[in-house]
C-alpha cells in the first residue's frame, strides 16, 4: 500500500533527524531527575585548609589579611561577612569560607559538568526564544515518530496483532501508575 | 579586500562580546525600575516595602545549589543579605554566579513564619545544600525577607 510506504518513509527520516535530540533530552531527562541526589549541572571540589587566626577589626584589615596568609595576589571580585565570624571571598570559579577566630578555611571550586551541562540547559530551554520553538518541533517529530511506528510492520507484528497488546501495554503504564497515585494521595 | 573583510568581522564579534559583558547576562523579564532601593533600607523596615516592587543592587553571595531558583544578594552592610527567589523553572541561576553584581527586580515579601515552619523550610534548605540541619537551633518566630524575583542583570 501507498500510505505504509510513507509513513515507512516519515518514519525512518524524521527518525534519522531526531536521533541527537533524543539522546540529549534522554541523558539529560535521568541526570535532572535525580537532582535531588546530585547537582547534575555542576561538580564542586571542596577543600579544607588551615591559616591562623584574622584579627583585624575592619572588613578591609579582615580581608588583605586573609589574603595574605592564603598567599593569594590576585584580587577578589567580591567579599561578604554573613556573620561576625566568617569572611567569604569571591574569585571567578572559587569561594573562601573563612571562619575567622579558628582560622578554619574551606574553599570550593565550582566548574559546569562537560557536555551535561550544555545538555542540561537544552533540556530545560534555558535559552528560550528559538530553542523554544526547536523544542516545540521536537515534540511533534517525536509524535509524528511514535505514530508512524504504529504502522511501519503489518502482518503478526504490526498494530492488529502483536503491536496492539505492546502499545495496550505502553499505554496502560501512566494510567496505572496515576490511579496508583492519586488513590495514595486521597489516603 | 578578504582579508580586511575578515578583519571587520572579528572586529565586530569582539565589540559584540565586550559590550554583552559589560552589560552583563540578563535572565527573566526586563528591569522597569531605575531607582535602586538598599538592601538596608529594606530589612531595616521590611514592612514598609511589603508587597513593592523593588530594585535592588550588591554582590550575589549564594545560589541555590540544585536548581538555581535563587540567590542571596548582599547588602552593602556586614551581615546583610535577602533571598532573590525565581520561580523553579522560569529563571536557572548559574552556581558561578557568585561574586558578580546583580542588579534585580521582585516584589518584596516580608512574611512571619512560626517555630514549625521554620524548622520545615530549614530541612528542605539543608536537604538542597546536602547540609546537616539541627532543629534546635532555630528560633521562632521570624520575620522571612525575600524578594519573589522576575528579572536580574548579573555582571
Amino acid at each position: 500500500m501507498k500510505w505504509r510506504k510513507w509513513t515507512n518513509i516519515l518514519h525512518r527520516d524524521i527518525g534519522y533527524v531526531i536521533v541527537a535530540l533524543t539522546w540529549i533530552y534522554a541523558v539529560s531527562g535521568i541526570a535532572l531527575n535525580h537532582i535531588s541526589q546530585w547537582n547534575p549541572n555542576y561538580r564542586t571540589v571542596k577543600e579544607i585548609s588551615r591559616i591562623s587566626p584574622i584579627q583585624g577589626a575592619t572588613r578591609e584589615e579582615i580581608v588583605s589579611e586573609a589574603l595574605a596568609k592564603l598567599n593569594l595576589t590576585e584580587k577578589p571580585k567580591n567579599a561578604f561577612r554573613p556573620d561576625p565570624e566568617t569572611l567569604q571571598l569571591f574569585f571567578e570559579k572559587k569561594t573562601y569560607s573563612i571562619d575567622l577566630p579558628t582560622g578554619n578555611v574551606l574553599a570550593e571550586t565550582t566548574r559546569p559538568r562537560p557536555v551535561l551541562y550544555e545538555m542540561n540547559q537544552l533540556h530545560l530551554n534555558s535559552p528560550k526564544k528559538l530553542w523554544t520553538w526547536l523544542a516545540d518541533l521536537y515534540a511533534l517529530a517525536l509524535i509524528v515518530v511514535a505514530t508512524t511506528g504504529m504502522f511501519v510492520l503489518k502482518g503478526k507484528g504490526g498494530i492488529t496483532r502483536r503491536g496492539a497488546w505492546l502499545t495496550l501495554i505502553g499505554l496502560l503504564i501512566p494510567v496505572l501508575f496515576w490511579v496508583y497515585f492519586s488513590l495514595k494521595e486521597v489516603k | 579586500m578578504k582579508r580586511s573583510l575578515i578583519l571587520t568581522l572579528v572586529v565586530v564579534i569582539l565589540a559584540g562580546a565586550l559590550t554583552l559583558a559589560a552589560e552583563g547576562r540578563k535572565y527573566g523579564k526586563s528591569l522597569t525600575l531605575k531607582e535602586k532601593t538598599k538592601i538596608s533600607d529594606i530589612l531595616a523596615n521590611p514592612q514598609k516595602f511589603n508587597g513593592k516592587r523593588v530594585l535592588v543592587e550588591g554582590p550575589v553571595v549564594g545560589v541555590c545549589p540544585r536548581r538555581g531558583c535563587w540567590i542571596k544578594i548582599a547588602g552593602e552592610k556586614d551581615f546583610e543579605s535577602l533571598i532573590f527567589k525565581v520561580k523553579d523553572g522560569v529563571i536557572t541561576f548559574p552556581m558561578d554566579a557568585k561574586g558578580k553584581t546583580a542588579l534585580a527586580e521582585g516584589v518584596l515579601s516580608a512574611r512571619t513564619y512560626t517555630r514549625e515552619e521554620l524548622i520545615e523550610m530549614g530541612k528542605e534548605h539543608a536537604k538542597e545544600e546536602g547540609k546537616e540541619f539541627d532543629p534546635s537551633t532555630v528560633k521562632g518566630p521570624k520575620t522571612v525577607v525575600r524578594i519573589e524575583g522576575e528579572g536580574a542583570v548579573l555582571k
